[in-house]
């Protein structure tokens, strides 16, 4: 007996792979199809098409200024090493964009300008903050807005959380209340 | 064999698509705790590892008076006696870069 009809042929499984995982490979082609959607879908949050966020939470009255608040996505904060962290987003009001030197975000009043809070990047359009968010904010906290003019005025305003970020809420609720 | 390496392939692929929008940010940290001696010490740094040797932690009344004006030491810490009144700190990184830390969030010893 030959040694090539001694060795044992490959299981039916076997072959048909050796003999059509070239052409197979093409299906690997489709793989990105499925993430195309959500990729769409992020590109045009991160360019604006969609507007200032996933979720605009409405007008905040800040003085004789006002900006309009959204969530960048909605959902609850995201983990970060120095805490859970939401995402904002805001513009400026049309008559403001040029009066407003530098806006703030925190939960609740601030105490001293120093403390206002986690500052706002970009243009007075489409501005975005990190805000840390403690697990043990109340359900009814406030975020409150720290507005400084060009001229150094300050102006405050605030919208109640559960109107901010619903899903924020949802979040510290699943939490559970802590000491 | 081959399908083990193109599985992986895949897998590894598809563990970079996941992690590629992780947000590099690097927000400002800062830690205190009670150590004996009735002292408080107080770590500050950013949330990519980095640490904050030289930026302010101020130690202020709620009255608004600075009682502690410090700024961290090489090793990202600062060291001072718990004051008598009401009191929070300041990790004072720049405007919009702080954390507060009200006595009430300090951990006792």
């Amino acid at each position: 007996m030959s040694k090539v009809a001694a060795a044992k042929s490959p299981s039916p499984l076997r072959a048909f792979w050796l003999k059509w995982r070239f052409h197979i490979n093409v299906l690997l082609l489709l793989v990105p199809l499925g993430f195309m959607p959500k990729y769409f879908a992020d590109a045009a949050l991160f360019r604006g098409d969609t507007g200032i966020g996933e979720r605009v939470a409405g007008e905040v009255k800040v003085g004789p200024w006002s900006l309009t608040l959204a969530e960048f996505r909605n959902e609850g904060p995201r983990p970060d090493p120095a805490g859970p962290m939401k995402f904002f987003n805001a513009a400026l009001c049309d008559t403001c964009a040029d009066q407003v030197k530098a806006t703030y975000l925190r939960i609740g009043k601030p105490r001293s300008l120093r403390a206002a809070g986690v500052i706002f990047f970009g243009t007075p359009y489409r501005m975005g903050a990190a805000l840390p968010v403690p697990e043990r904010t109340p359900a009814d906290a406030e975020l409150w807005v720290t507005m400084e003019g060009w001229d150094g005025t300050l102006h405050q305003g605030f919208i109640p959380l559960s109107q901010a970020s619903p899903a924020t809420i949802a979040w510290l609720n699943k939490q559970g209340v802590k000491p | 064999m081959t399908l083990m390496r193109l599985t992986r392939a895949c897998a590894a692929l598809m563990l970079c698509a996941g992690f590629s929008t992780v947000a590099l940010a690097h927000n400002p940290m800062c830690e205190c705790k009670e150590i004996a001696g009735e002292q408080i010490q107080c770590t500050g740094g950013f949330s990519d590892g980095s640490g904050a040797p030289g930026v302010t932690l101020d130690v202020i009344g709620y009255d608004e008076t600075i009682l502690v004006p410090g700024k961290l030491g090489q090793d990202s810490t600062l060291t001072f006696k718990k004051p008598s009144a009401e009191f929070y700190v300041l990790f004072d990184a720049g405007p919009g870069h702080v954390v507060e830390i009200d006595q009430a969030d300090i951990q006792p010893q």
